[in-house]
């Protein structure tokens, strides 16, 4: 059971986080307002903390002042309340007895033009912690088993390949498609570009592979409809277009690889987009570049099945447009183009190919050279600027645009124009996300854990991200990110238990009147009525510590571990009457 | 070379180079129970991201989020980390690669050092900082940074008065638990492991082959990474914009993009793909610490391409008024205290030239010679550049021709931190899925979370 002798040797560690903390807020006034504070052992302050001479500093401290609880004031506890833990554990303190006082993104980030009210702020919110930490339980932290079989959701390429990474490490996978086929926008596309390769072949060799393996179980016409529990035992209901039966699966893991749509072409009626036939997406200038699409891999105009000799490519089609569209690169757009158009020219070397873009961004290895010879060797004119209007007149499409470099107003009068329409989320990504409870941003797409150094974990423990539906990307991109998610997925079936956080919800049966209140508003669905006693119970593997039981129960019975309505009282007092509690010492 | 072998094969990985690639290949795969051999050439991890200040686009500082990994990197029980050590050989085949490993004689017993610094502090020598890009000073026996894993020192044996001169032995005299070793030899190591991740990183495009932008001569014209030191807190100017040459604020500074990129006659014809996003960040940055500063970028096309990056570069130009003119620069130099920078604006066909007080040149980014060197030892390809080549770059991104040799990050080509800590991610999934098929799942030891 935990320890409920309340901490009275803390040591207060101080992190100048650089200038990100040192900048604003006066660090030795920090310290010297805990010179002589209750209960406070040491007060020291380092550049960077959670550096090791940072690290070994507490640890040494730990040791030598036999400290009972630690505060460190720095950044936020999302970034290293995990480090501090760890690094308190191994100097033998309960981990659970280390608190984090935000002293970066909630004082010096915010009142960086205020540096005397930031000095106060943080010495309020540092005397408030210590307050906590005084309360803090020593909680030890429980396991759980994890069930090592993984759900895919999305069979396009980011699907395909998390799939066979997880599978060739021999767990099972389910991997779950909406359409009839897998493949997703892999399989619409003609080549992919750098080497003109056959997207067709490229993932069909995927999908050889992925046949070979027998741990694959794939649901296509199905749909996740529901899921349950946390990361290592996640229950997700599977529903099969047109039936009414609901599979049900338990799974460790999740990989959302849902991939893009593209900007609705009506949302588009400058570009004549939707009104005037021989204005297509560039998805339909794919299927008309395929070998094996309608048109046997001619490009001949969707109106009168004629080749056309003058096409227009249109970039940033609803991409950087924060007035109208979206305000984003779609980051695929300029590639594909120059694609496009060198293959219109190979196929129509009397043909002539314009391409209106704002920027051309071609990044990365051999992209550049490849723009460059879509100029030199198809001889494709690029001309910087946008279009304002596309428009029919007779069988030619006239399109308006300005070429700003050279200042003049452009018309050309082309036999067909394909808009580079930007990539989208999946129109139906947010209810995804809603229902799988991982975040989105603005526009749909799925936010990763950290945008730098956790590219493909969502912050829900357990779910992982792969491919487009996380933002625009290419198709190597793209596969790199869903061998990483699978990665993820494969370190964490390495384990057959998972450690769970102790700091959990529970109830005490003195205090409990079973009035209920606390069942609907737990939304883990962590909490039953105990079959016979007049009492509430908590399920700790599903419970998430989020506190709403705490919050309505009438009783104060439903309680947060190491937080308290005592220690939260506690700590309201010490913010609200400082000098009282100073005198107090 | 055909070495037959009987034995099972070893699910233990070697990676090169300890990066943030290295570093996430190898928490990836140590996470998953295997263990780990990451060797890095300099004396401490985490490669050029030690080097900078914030990152794009959020402004996270870039110590602040990398700090937790190199530690996690030092104390954990699968990784055993080789520092200021490369590899000079390499022989057989997946499953059973022997490498031959040689770690320099730092000057230090590293087992005994404490890390306490006070040699540093006490060292007579102060000589120019690699680290800091020449902007500022360190002594002869020294770590890259205050935050450096494994906080142990080394010396640098070219200026250190005692191997120079014969005589000084200050840290010797001071050193609490008689580290020092003057006459420490290097050591060797061979390593067996199963697979091989080359993870070896990038230089950038030397500033001094720039004749016509001055660099080299003109004090006053520096590299983006040199003014990634200017501008971070733990940097030689302490977070202030400085000017190299009079340590004054400067006012007006013009950014240079595609400095040796995207020139296919004089230089690189590539694009380094991050000069766009980190130009735009170092123009905002130096926006908000010289606020009455004017910040000029040159151009040719603006490349935000990725996540939240276009409104980033939007952030740029509408709050920090940064002025971006899209042309080339023609000719920088030195006119009294300012720099000069003839350049064209290609929008309004006018030749532009602005008297600055600094210039910051945006360097391609180029592979580093022992890449080559390394892709040599191992069989596997590199492109007319250098750079690692992929066994097919858009089916396979981190695969090579060679059977269990994956790469990851820089050294494949110019990519930004997410890309490459990806692409470092899917090069464990491959070394994963390998081990997995040669061996039970494996028992764990954990140091940490992921």
């Amino acid at each position: 059971m935990p320890a409920k002798t309340k901490a009275h040797r803390i040591g207060l560690f101080v992190c100048h986080c650089g200038l990100n903390i040192a900048g604003t807020v006066d660090i030795p006034q920090v310290l010297d307002a805990f010179k002589d504070a209750p209960a406070v052992l040491v007060a020291l302050d380092y550049k960077y903390m959670c550096s090791e001479p940072g690290q070994e500093l507490i640890r040494r401290k730990i040791a030598e002042e036999k400290l009972d609880g630690i505060v460190v004031a720095a950044c936020s506890p999302t970034m290293h309340e995990a480090t501090f833990r760890r690094n308190a554990e191994s100097a033998g303190l309960n981990p659970y007895r280390v608190e984090i006082a935000n002293i970066r993104e909630q004082v010096s980030w915010v009142h960086a033009k205020d540096p005397d009210a930031a000095t106060r702020k943080a010495i309020e919110v540092i005397r408030t912690i210590i307050e906590k930490v005084r309360y803090d339980e020593e909680l030890l932290p429980f396991t759980l088993p994890v069930v090592r079989r993984a759900l895919v959701i999305g069979g396009g390429i980011a699907g395909i390949q998390a799939a066979l990474d997880i599978a060739e490490a021999g767990f099972p996978v389910l991997l779950v498609e909406r359409e009839a086929q897998l493949g997703g926008r892999m399989a619409q596309l003609s080549g992919t570009y750098l080497n003109f390769e056959s997207a067709g072949d490229l993932l069909a060799q995927k999908l050889d592979a992925l046949r070979a393996r027998p741990e694959i179980t794939v649901l296509t016409e199905s749909e996740v409809e529901s899921l349950n529990g946390y990361v290592g035992n996640f229950t997700v209901r599977i529903r099969r277009r047109g039936e009414d039966q609901v599979q049900e699966a338990s799974v460790g893991a999740i990989v959302v690889a849902t991939g893009f749509d593209l900007y609705p072409m009506k949302q588009l009626p400058e570009y004549g987009a939707g009104a005037v036939p021989d204005v297509i997406s560039g998805l339909e200038m794919e299927a008309l570049l395929r070998p094996d699409g309608p048109t046997g891999g001619r490009v001949l105009r969707p109106s009168d099945g004629r080749p056309p000799k003058e096409v227009v490519f249109v970039q940033c089609a609803g991409s950087r447009d924060p007035e109208h569209a979206m305000p984003y690169c779609s980051k695929i757009c300029c590639m594909y183009t120059a694609k496009q158009a060198r293959l219109f020219c190979r196929q129509s070397p009397d043909g002539q190919a314009y391409v209106f873009y704002i920027d051309i961004r071609s990044g990365g290895k051999g992209a550049e050279e490849f723009v460059q010879a879509a100029m030199e060797e198809e001889r494709v004119l690029y001309l910087r600027g946008k279009v304002s209007k596309i428009f029919r007149d007779g069988d030619k499409v006239i399109v308006w645009g300005a070429d700003t470099l050279s200042g003049q107003q452009v018309e050309i009068a082309a036999d067909l124009v394909v808009l580079a329409t930007a990539v989208v989320p999946r129109a139906d990504a947010r209810d995804l996300a809603q229902r799988l409870r991982v975040g989105t941003d603005a526009h749909g797409f799925f936010n990763e854990a950290h945008p730098k150094l956790r590219p493909v974990e969502s912050l829900t423990a357990g779910i992982y991200l792969a491919g487009a539906a996380q933002g625009p990307k290419d198709i190597p991109e793209t596969l790199s990110q869903a061998s990483a998610a699978a990665a993820k997925v494969l370190s964490l079936f390495s384990r057959h238990e998972l450690v769970q956080e102790p700091t959990i919800a529970w109830v005490d049966p003195e205090l409990c009147s079973a009035c209920q209140l606390c069942v609907p508003a737990c939304p883990y669905e962590a909490r039953r009525p105990h079959p016979w006693k007049p009492l509430v119970t908590v399920n700790a593997a599903l419970c998430q510590g989020c506190g709403a039981c705490a919050t309505v129960c009438p009783n104060k019975a439903s309680k947060l571990r190491n937080y308290t309505p005592e220690q939260v009282l506690a700590m309201v007092d010490v913010l609200f009457a400082p000098a009282k509690a100073q005198e107090g010492a | 070379m055909m070495t037959r072998h009987t034995g099972a094969p070893n699910p233990h990985a070697l990676i090169i180079g300890a990066g943030i690639a290295g570093m996430q290949a190898a928490l990836d795969i140590a996470n998953s129970g295997y263990e780990v051999t990451l060797v890095e050439k300099l004396p401490s991890i985490g490669g050029h991201m030690a080097q900078l200040s914030e990152t794009f686009p959020t402004l996270d500082c870039a110590q602040c989020i990398l700090t937790p990994r190199t530690v996690e990197v030092g104390h954990h029980p699968n990784i055993h980390l080789i520092t200021y050590a490369e590899v000079e050989d390499i022989q057989g085949e997946v499953g059973h690669f022997r490498a031959r490993i040689r770690r320099r004689a730092a000057g230090v017993n590293w087992d005994i050092c404490t890390g306490c610094g006070v040699c540093i502090e006490k060292c007579p020598t102060r000589v120019e900082s690699d680290f800091d890009m020449g902007l500022g000073r360190r002594k002869a026996i020294y770590t890259l940074s205050p935050q450096a894993v494994p906080n142990k020192p080394i010396i640098d044996k070219a200026r250190c008065r005692f191997f120079t001169q014969g005589k000084c032995r200050v840290c010797e005299k001071f050193c609490p638990t008689g580290a020092i070793a003057y006459d420490q030899e290097d050591a060797l190591f061979e390593i067996e492991a199963g697979a091989v991740i080359l993870a070896t990183g990038y230089d950038l495009y030397d500033v001094t082959r720039l004749g016509e932008y001055g660099a080299g001569q003109v004090p006053d014209v520096i590299s983006g990474l040199a003014f990634e030191r200017l501008l971070s807190a733990s940097g030689p100017t302490a977070g202030k914009i400085r000017r190299p040459s009079d340590g004054r604020e400067p006012k007006e500074v013009v950014f240079v993009q595609c400095a040796g990129s995207r020139d296919p006659e004089k230089a690189m014809p590539y694009c380094s793909t991050i000069c766009c996003m980190y130009t735009a960040k170092h123009a905002m940055l130096y926006r908000h610490r010289v606020p009455n500063g004017q910040a000029y970028v040159f151009y040719i096309d603006i490349r935000t391409a990725g996540r939240r990056y276009e409104e980033f570069l939007q952030r740029a130009v509408e709050e920090d008024r940064v002025l971006y003119l899209r042309g080339k620069v023609s000719k920088i130099f030195r006119d009294g205290d300012k720099v000069v920078v003839w350049g064209a604006d290609t929008l309004s066909g006018q030749q532009v030239e602005i008297a600055a007080d600094m210039v910051v040149l945006a360097t391609a980014i180029v592979p580093r010679p022992e890449t080559r060197r390394l892709a040599e030892l191992l069989g596997i390809d590199v492109d007319a550049h250098g750079f690692l080549q992929e066994v097919n770059p858009n089916l396979e991104p981190v695969s090579t021709r060679r059977p269990g040799v994956f790469i990851a990050g820089a050294a494949v080509g110019p990519r930004d931190i997410p890309e490459t800590v990806a692409q470092a991610s899917a090069a464990a999934a491959k070394v994963l899925a390998l081990f997995a098929r040669w061996q039970a799942v494996p028992e764990v030891v954990h140091a940490g979370e992921n």
